[in-house]
This record gives C-alpha cells, structure tokens and sequence, in this order.
C-alpha cells in the first residue's frame, strides 16, 4: 500500500472561534498549500484521516476538499483521493490576498491596543532584523 | 432512514408522544436534545423496539427493516449486559447469538480490560468500549447512544469518538445521540434535534442552526425580534433570537454574537424554564 502524504497538516480548531470549522480547516490547508509546504501532485490526507484525526464529521471534510477542488487548489482523483494542484498565477493571487488580510487583521488589532503606524513600523523591522 | 408517524406513547398516565412525526437521513449523526423528561431516552428506546409505541410506527429503510433488531445498535450505561458473564465468555455468547465469526478485538486493548474479568467489575468507559466493539461485530446500519459519551474518560472518550467517525465514514451508518452534553461531539454531528413537550421544538443541519440563532446584546428592547430567552442585566440585556435574520440589525442597537452549541441549547432551554 502507498504511504500516504508525509506533509503533516498541523491544524488546530477552535471551536469557540466565531469562524466556523470548515473554514478555519480550509483556510489551514490553503496556507500549507500556499507556504509551499506540498509539492504540485502531492497527495492530500484523507478524508476519513482528517476527520479522525480533528474529530469532525467526515461530510464537513468532503464539503471543504470539494470547495478546496472548485477554487482550484487540489484536484481529486476517483478512488485515489485528492492532490496538489499548483497553478501558479491563481495561487499568488490567492497567496497575496490572505497576506493582505493577515495584515489587516494584526493592524486592525494592535490599533485597537493604541500603537500608531510609526511603533508599528519599529517593531516589524526589529523583527526582520531579527533583534 | 428512519420514519416516525404518529407515533403515541405513555408512561401509565403520562403522555410523552402524541402523533410525533420525525423523519431521520441515512448516514447523519443526529443528536436529540432537550430538558431532563422530555423523552429523549424514551424516544431512542422506542427506535431501538425496546419500547412498543402506544400508537404508530416506525419504519426503517429497505435494507434493514427485514430484521430492525439485528441492524441497530443500541448503546446505553443502563442497559445490563451479560454481567456474571467473564468478558471472552460474553464475546462468544454474543458471537453464537448474532452468528459472528470473527471478532475483533482490536478496541478492548485499547482499554486495559482483560477477557478474564467479569463484565459488572468493568467501568463505565470499558463498559461503553466493550459494547462498542461486540455491536460494531454485527455491522450496524443504525447507531443508538444514550448518554454515555461523556461518563467515559477523556481517552476512551476520544477511542469512542474516532470509532464513530470511522463507521461513518466508511459505512454510512446512521447514528442518533442523546447527549446533554456538547463538548467533543459538537463537530461530528449533521443535525441538531431539540424536543419540547413531546414535540419537535427545532430541527436543523447544525451550519443552519447557527446562522438562524445569535445573541444579541443590546441596551434598547428588541420587541419585534423573535426571542426565545433573555438574560437580564443592569444596563442591558442578552436576547437570543431564533430564526435571526440579517436585516434584524436596521431594528436595534447593539451587537450581534455567534454562538457554540452549548450556548445555542442552553438558550432553547432557558426559554423552557423562564
């Protein structure tokens, strides 16, 4: 029997989250796909794995690889499961938009705490500096 | 699927279904709900033909209803299993009753039973595993659980609940809950069914069920808004709205806040006892 994907998704649901569980799981495999984690063709967990393995309900796994298949991040194979798609001009897009939204969400966030845009800055370069 | 029709029943002189209807999918994970008495258990008791209904039936899909007994698996902390019986003396019973020839016994080592032990000296989570695994023998199409998940500790529990979504998975078994209960199942279940009075106060896929009930926090009354329960503070109050519609935010101010499925029953609930 072929071993199946050795890129382990750690993913973590929070069930309190106010987003719900597919897409917290969606967004997950979408940022591992992103990250370059998995190579074009590789296969994903499956179905019956995943939903064992986060202790949810094997459609809401369907529903997410389905939907994950529609925006072109995987492709399925009858009877096989599904794989890596690595289209490359859709993943950037994608890839940047979630980067966009991140940031939005940390700024929206530490606004709120009472930092401005200059004390933002400051410490993102402390980062990349890696002081 | 199982159907319910007009299904009438009672305990001497009080009445707990009267021509109750209920409907249940192939393959989803229900879980029935409600406050203590409703007939929760009775409700599993009657589909498991353990009870007879007053009036009614119960019909179960094609496949199944030549033998219902055979095919549903019941699994209840109450119900005596062969207890002076030794483990391996109640896995052959259980064998020649159901003509199972092989047994597996991959789940009783997860728990530390050993076959020689007498089933009344096992705890209610090995209890709940061993009748897991000699129902599991038979190849189930329905699935009963009443109220065990949670009297089993926080390994077997887990042990439990990954079985279950195996058989879901691969066998499309249906399965139906009795829980009070939420943490741990919540994202296993299909559909969400909550009984008041003997009757079918809300039944819904669990995703719809969260987007029909919100809380509202709000400082101003919300009259015109169906609320099913409040919780009154000094400066504002908490009103839970079932069916909530977007368009409810033109008609107060204030905040709308998802909800778990803990704090959407317990706001079903709260409305039953205010």
């Amino acid at each position: 029997m072929k071993k199946e994907s050795k890129i382990i998704l750690n993913i973590k649901v929070d069930v309190k989250s106010a987003l719900p569980i597919y897409e917290q799981i969606k967004r997950a495999i979408k940022i591992a796909i992103l990250s370059g984690k998995f190579k074009d063709g590789d296969k994903l967990t499956s179905i019956r794995e995943m939903a064992i393995k986060l202790k949810i309900n094997p459609n809401t796994i369907i529903k997410i690889y389905t939907q994950l298949e529609t925006e072109g991040y995987v492709y399925s194979r009858p009877g096989l499961g599904y794989f890596i798609k690595k289209d490359k001009g859709n993943l950037d897009k994608d890839k940047y938009e979630i980067f966009k939204q991140e940031t939005f969400d940390y700024i929206s966030k530490v606004s709120e705490l009472g930092y401005s845009y200059n004390e933002i800055l400051k410490i993102v370069k402390k980062y990349f500096k890696g002081v | 699927m199982i159907e319910i029709n007009n299904l009438s029943f009672k305990f001497g002189k009080l009445r707990i279904f009267d021509n109750f209807n209920l409907e249940i999918p192939k393959g989803e994970v229900v879980l029935i709900t409600g406050i203590n008495g409703v007939g929760k258990t009775t409700l599993l008791r009657l589909i498991a033909g353990v009870l007879k209904p007053l009036k009614g039936e119960i019909k179960f899909s094609n496949e199944i209803s030549s033998d219902p007994r055979r095919s549903i698996g019941f699994i209840s902390d109450k119900l005596s299993l062969y207890e002076s019986l030794t483990v391996s003396q109640a896995i052959d019973f259980h064998k020649s009753i159901y003509g199972v020839s092989n047994f597996d016994d991959f789940l009783i080592k997860f728990t530390k039973i050993k076959k020689y032990q007498k089933l009344k000296q096992l705890s209610i989570g090995q209890r709940a595993i061993f009748h897991l695994s000699l129902i599991l023998s038979t190849n189930p199409k329905i699935l009963l659980i009443d109220e065990i998940i949670h009297s089993i500790d926080v390994y077997l529990r887990n042990i439990f609940i990954k079985e279950l979504i195996k058989l879901i998975s691969e066998k499309m078994v249906t399965v139906v809950l009795v829980n009070l209960n939420f943490y741990d199942i919540e994202n296993i279940l299909d559909r969400v069914i909550l009984l008041k009075n003997g009757e079918i106060a809300v039944n819904e896929k669990i995703g719809t069920l969260k987007t029909k009930v919100k809380k509202i926090i709000s400082t101003n009354s919300t009259k015109s808004l169906p609320v099913i329960s409040q919780i009154d503070y000094l400066d504002h109050s908490e009103y839970f709205i079932y069916p909530y519609k977007e368009n409810y935010r033109k008609e107060f101010d204030g905040e709308v806040i998802d909800l778990n499925l803990t704090e959407i029953v317990s706001a079903f609930i709260g409305g039953e006892y205010a």
